[in-house]
């Protein structure tokens, strides 16, 4: 039989296959391919990328624009600008707001062939700590109502250029798979006075199959819903609403984990193309008690097809507790 | 200047990104079907498939053997497997249904062809035909709340067999109105509670007259890129006749319909050199008295529809957290390519 799992956020159902489950060696795909084009991301090419906007790691007084660990610099091919006003304007039945937002790549490391699963703990630290400044910066600026870091691994998860980087869009509008996301937590703490994914690390607490890592006060646990063959999640375990609320000490047990994570999804599924997503509370949001901030890594392993689009019904062929039980087992 | 476009009914965003603008050579097609030299889908080949369940014979040939137009028969591997009744349960905080849906597989031609424009129009009226049948037949089950219809033209999905490059569509039935439907059915309802009108005989009035982001259109149906497009070169092609369930396509408007969509999917195949893309129709879940879910103005808020949409850009991650698709192509500029293209 075919199991449905309804995501008790967001009301979506997944069908599951827990008859004939697909195994972490049956997934192949595209290998990552390399470019023999010059690097714009790569130290010595700071000219080729516009203005930096921050920079970490860099020794002070340095002479050299070269030696930093994690550079942040405008995109220079943004889906949003900066200049645009938020100018809102109807056409008939139709809406439209100018372009006004941000959109930054955070230069991951000088280092063109080590993704985040292979660097130090303590550098994906600072590469944490280069998303959350970069958050409370632009936090200060109100026209700002969501701020998404994403990252984009392999082409098949969207990257256009393999230099390990990560993405950041400030936009003027709370995107509604976030507003959904919202709605559906603050619904759960209306009926229970509890926040539900406070419930759902308690229930993995006792049940202990979703779970990934559970160490230095962070979970990665592969959600019960799971819409994608080894989809997983990290969430801090003390209840927390943003990302950017994050101090220091938190970022180092956060690289630990995320570190542990990518490596084990690395490991177990052969270098996938992966994509992951910080999702936080919208910026000045009211959903402090409600809301839980958390990462989702979905690796790239099968095409979404006609099926899921129309219906926003997934089918995950692999069920997330035999997901984690491959991760826990892997190299991390 | 990139835009930020709202979908007038479901209310998602859409970016529309002048400073990745692309034109449609740029796009790569990304076709990952390939010939099969044994095709199960073929006529000849009846007994390498389940048995049918319905199939067109004009000339009234024996089941499972040669001589039909359409075929169908139920899905090898199917989204959801056929069940006796469905079974719910909860999990903790969690909720869990096992059971019952229907996937089927309607074979659209019996020769070897790939994609719906390559047929000649009648034969596409039959393939309608075909459609209305499947979704129809199961309007009394009590089993079943909704009943989706989909094609993926030139996508891996799932299992190998379906890599064979066969015009076919899909239907799946199932005991469960999907969110997303249920999202647009829900937002269409408010609509009409402001409004006392239909928001997509809205969007038909508004597109017939401004015509900027129209690709064809003819008595009964047009064409167009909506206007805040998912993705580049996404089509839309709408009745004019208000109906909320696609089963009600009438004698006119079946031979119109299969001439819009020839046209449109040619078009796209023209321009963008045979594109991957899903189609995906948008039509009314059934009204049987199983419950009372269904709301009373359901048969004038709703109105059913098709959705073509090419696969040129990959989902990143700003898709997936956001739900905001970054569109390279204005519809505007998609349109009049279209228009354009010169057909053979």
């Amino acid at each position: 039989m075919a199991q449905l799992r309804k995501d008790p956020v967001t009301d979506r159902w997944v069908i599951v296959n827990v008859d004939a489950p697909r195994r972490a060696d049956t997934f192949h795909h595209e290998p990552h391919v390399k470019s023999s084009k010059t690097c714009p991301f790569c130290p010595g090419n700071e000219s080729m990328t516009p203005p930096e906007i921050a920079a970490y790691g860099r020794r002070a007084g340095s002479k050299s624009g070269s030696d930093w660990q994690v550079r942040v610099i405008p995109n220079k091919f943004p889906a949003l600008r900066i200049e645009e006003t938020t100018e809102k304007q109807a056409i008939g039945i139709y809406d439209k707001i100018h372009g006004f937002g941000a959109h930054e790549v955070i230069i991951d490391s000088p280092d063109h062939d080590k993704e985040l699963a292979d660097l130090p703990a303590e550098h994906v630290e600072l590469v944490l700590r280069a998303y959350r400044d970069r958050c409370l910066d632009l936090k200060k600026d109100p026209r700002f109502k969501y701020i998404l870091i994403f990252k984009n691994y392999g082409a098949s998860a969207g990257a256009s250029l393999e230099h390990p980087h990560s993405q950041l869009i400030g936009l003027p509008v709370v995107p509604s798979r976030v507003a959904g996301e919202v709605k559906g937590a603050l619904r759960h703490y209306g009926y229970s006075d509890r926040c539900i994914y406070c419930d759902m690390l308690a229930q993995e607490a006792g049940e202990r199959k979703l779970t990934v890592l559970d160490e230095w006060g962070f979970a990665a646990m592969t959600p019960f819903a799971s819409r994608f063959p080894f989809e997983t999640w990290i969430l801090p375990k003390n209840h927390a609403a943003s990302f950017e609320s994050m101090q220091d000490d938190d970022l180092r047990r956060l690289a630990a984990t995320l570190k542990g994570t990518l490596k084990r999804l690395k490991t177990a599924l052969k270098d996938p193309a992966l994509n992951f997503m910080i999702h936080t509370m919208p910026m000045h949001g009211k959903e402090e008690d409600t809301y839980h901030w958390h990462i989702e890594i979905i690796p790239q392993l099968m095409q979404v097809a006609g099926f899921e689009l129309g219906t926003g019904f997934y089918v995950n062929p692999t069920p997330p507790e035999i997901a984690a039980e491959t991760l826990r087992g892997a190299t991390g | 200047m990139p835009e930020l476009r709202r979908d007038p009914v479901l209310g998602y965003w859409t970016i529309i990104s002048t400073e990745r603008s692309r034109r449609p050579m740029e796009f790569k097609p990304r076709r990952l079907d390939t010939d099969a030299p044994e095709c199960p889908f073929c006529e000849g080949h009846e007994r390498q498939t389940p048995g049918e369940v319905y199939a067109l014979r004009p000339d009234g040939s024996a089941p499972d053997g040669p001589g039909w137009r359409t075929r169908v028969f139920l899905s090898k591997v199917p989204i959801l497997p056929v069940g006796e009744h469905v079974q719910r349960y909860g999990q903790g905080l969690y909720d869990v249904m096992e059971g019952a849906g229907r996937h089927e597989i309607i074979v659209e031609c019996p020769d070897h062809k790939s994609g719906l424009d390559s047929l000649e129009t009648p034969q596409i009226e039959s393939v309608i035909r075909s459609w209305a049948a499947r979704i129809n037949a199961f309007e009394k089950d009590p089993l079943f709340t909704f009943a989706f219809l989909f094609a993926n033209h030139g996508l891996i999905f799932g299992s190998p067999s379906d890599v064979v490059r066969h015009s076919r569509s899909q239907m799946v039935a199932m005991p469960i109105t999907p969110k997303r439907v249920k999202e647009e059915l829900l937002a269409a309802k408010i609509y009409f509670e402001r409004r006392d009108r239909c928001v997509f005989c809205d969007i038909v009035r508004q597109e017939s007259a401004d015509k900027s982001r129209m690709v064809a259109e003819n008595d009964s149906f047009l064409a167009f890129c909506p206007f805040a497009s998912r993705s580049p070169f996404e089509i839309w092609v709408m009745p004019r006749r208000h109906s909320p369930d696609f089963g009600s396509i009438d004698e006119k408007e079946a031979p119109a319909f299969a001439a819009i969509l020839k046209d449109c999917l040619g078009r796209l195949r023209t321009l963008l050199d045979d594109p991957s893309y899903n189609s995906i129709l948008h039509t009314a879940p059934y009204r049987h008295k199983k419950r009372e879910t269904h709301w009373k103005t359901i048969e004038e808020d709703y109105h059913w529809y098709f959705q073509i949409s090419p696969r040129l850009t990959q989902s990143a991650g700003f898709e997936w957290g956001t739900g905001i698709h970054i569109n390279p192509t204005p519809p505007e500029d998609a349109a009049l390519l279209l228009r354009e293209v010169k057909r053979g």
